[in-house]
């Protein structure tokens, strides 16, 4: 993340006041809230199940139990339910990507009639929330066959997502008009400026477009259980459910293991493009 | 000439480029809506061919149906809560972090990173901090001389779903911290030489100028907090294989009990009425709060994102 630019004599204050100190025990504080619970899933992963269910409580397991992570990795299928998402969230985010960045490309640089009024209901079904459709698209699904397949996500994709459509929308109209004024005068139609000269300047958009796309399918966990049968869901059903011991009972310090693991890539992805995440979603919050 | 043929020539070009969204908004929103209305008028079960119309007598039970009812009260009452509280926090965290610190990006990174982690991986981690026997709460108050406390049973349960909302506040909090970066601190400097006390520059000043941003989280706050539902199914104690156990009366919120009635009660017409009330009722709250941005939403350029 960029760095403070408070630099203004009168509001800079000195290093070591006594309020300073008390800022820092106050963010201490804080954080330990904010990765308490973080902290606990990693040392609930490397305890054995006596450990975890021992009264009283123990902070630290007494030998790490790196097995429990073996265990994540074996007890379910865990390659395939990753093979699963994978597929999945890469298709969506590929899918959604080109057909968002065409359509904000459109409402950016072109005129039609109704434009504005096809804008607002772009903005409008952001804010309406998706569960409200899914649940009646769940049983036009299974109507026309397509439950236990990865079709729904293929149309979910080629349908475009407001929310990119706004976030390419913001990106193409900040490019200045000199670029496409220059091509119209070669003769370049509209598909070959989009193609030769936004898409090659657009390139941080669409990489925020294919993660951001691609972690929302990743963490999705209602439309997998609802729409897919058990030897095509994701890992995020996968994990919730199917850590169990013989008698039914859960695994709580597997299922830590199995969830962390799960968690992994998308902490990643955030810690590499947070940059970019940040910038396009406050260039679409204040302007929206 | 030129410009005639090239309106004509753009028109249909840009009809060409968002078809995609224009198809996709058709078949998978507008269509769905109002197949949904369409069952909400049946007894249909979601699976039995033999299914009735009804009319209105959904809509009708649903007036009368006082889960339902307290169920949305339950969910305005949480939205009353847990927006104004994230707003906040973030807004406070955001100020704290935008000060000269050590480590800053260290800092801001871990306020940030739960926000990220998916719903599933959170609903684990929390209800192993929860746990009644071996949770890190209960294990804190051990140290402290407090009884342990059964937390995801009524009517605890509710604020357990408050903090787990919290926590992923950091969202909002980088954005809110790129906002005040954007502040010119030309116009602080301005406020604090004319003799105004820092929280009067705070309030007068900075607040007004990211005001935008502010009304941003709260709209996409109440939103969010609105469809929440896999929290509370996962969150729930677990007796089925399923993963997903009896969500307890403070935690059902009105979703929660939609999805019942679909997947449970197998009530598909019953639970396609509540979708279309709650539809309605997600409208007209938007529409309020758009309304009444314009009292307090300082914009520097019109909504139109033109200067």
């Amino acid at each position: 993340m960029a760095g403070t630019r408070r630099a203004h004599p009168q509001l800079a204050r000195p290093r070591f006041q006594p309020s300073a100190a008390a800022m820092y025990v106050l963010l201490l504080v804080l954080a330990m809230l904010f990765v308490g619970p973080i902290g606990w899933l990693l040392l609930a992963a490397l305890k054995s199940r006596e450990e975890w269910g021992a009264i009283p409580t123990r902070l630290l397991p007494e030998q790490a139990q790196w097995d429990n992570f073996g265990r994540a990795l074996t007890d379910i299928n865990f390659a395939a339910y990753t093979a699963n998402s994978l597929f999945l969230s890469t298709m969506y985010a590929l899918l959604v990507t080109a057909t968002s960045a065409l359509v904000g490309f459109g409402f950016a640089r072109l005129r039609g009639r109704g434009q504005h009024a096809l804008f607002l209901v772009v903005l409008s079904t952001m804010m309406l929330p998706q569960i409200l459709t899914l649940l009646p698209t769940y049983v036009l699904f299974a109507r026309i066959g397509v439950v236990n397949t990865y079709w729904p996500w293929v149309l979910w994709g080629l349908g475009a997502s407001p929310y990119l459509v706004f976030l390419f929308r913001q990106f193409f109209a900040a490019i200045p008009r000199e670029l496409e004024d220059a091509a119209i005068m070669d003769g370049c139609g509209w598909a070959r400026i989009f193609g030769r000269i936004f898409l090659p300047l657009s390139w941080p958009a669409l990489i925020t477009s294919f993660l951001l796309s691609f972690t929302w399918t990743w963490g999705d966990y209602i439309a997998p259980a609802l729409l897919l049968d058990v030897d095509h869901t994701t890992l995020s059903v996968a994990i919730t459910a199917w850590y169990r011991d013989p008698r039914g009972n859960a695994i709580p310090t597997v299922q830590a293991a199995g969830a962390a693991l799960y968690t992994i890539p998308v902490l990643l992805i955030f810690l590499f493009a947070q940059r970019y995440f940040i910038r396009s979603v406050v260039a679409s919050g204040i302007k929206g | 000439m030129a410009a005639r043929s090239w309106s004509r020539y753009s028109n249909r070009t840009f009809y060409l480029f968002v078809s995609p969204w224009v198809a996709g908004f058709v078949l998978l929103t507008a269509v769905p809506l109002v197949y949904a209305f369409g069952m909400s008028l049946t007894n249909f079960d979601g699976s039995s061919p033999r299914w009735r119309w009804v009319g209105l007598r959904n809509y009708a039970e649903l007036y009368r149906d006082t889960d339902a009812w307290a169920s949305l009260l339950r969910t305005l009452g949480f939205t009353a809560i847990v927006v104004p509280l994230s707003v906040a926090g973030a807004l406070g965290l955001a100020v704290l972090l935008n000060r000269r610190l050590k480590a800053v990006g260290l800092w801001r990174t871990i306020f940030f990173l739960p926000s990220v982690v998916p719903v599933v991986a959170m609903a684990i981690m929390w209800k192993l901090v929860f746990n009644r026997d071996a949770g890190l709460l209960n294990a804190v108050l051990a140290v402290a001389g407090i009884d342990s406390i059964t937390w995801l049973v009524d009517p605890v349960a509710f604020y357990a779903l408050v903090t787990v909302s919290l926590w992923g506040l950091g969202g909002g909090m980088v954005i809110m911290l790129a906002a005040l970066q954007g502040v010119p601190p030309e116009l602080e400097e301005a406020a604090v030489v004319d003799g105004a006390s820092r929280w009067r520059v705070f309030r007068h000043v900075t607040v007004p100028m990211i005001s935008p941003v502010l009304f941003f989280q709260v709209v996409t706050g109440v939103i969010a907090s609105f469809q929440i539902v896999v929290q509370p199914l996962l969150l729930a104690e677990t007796n089925s294989i399923s993963g997903v156990g009896h969500v307890p009366r403070s935690t059902h919120l009105y979703m929660v009990q939609v999805y019942e009635e679909f997947f449970q009660s197998n009530r598909f017409g019953y639970g396609s009425a509540m979708l279309w009330v709650f539809f309605i009722v997600i409208l007209a709250i938007t529409l309020l709060v758009q309304r009444s941005s314009r009292l307090w939403v300082y914009y520097e350029v019109d909504s139109d994102g033109r200067h």
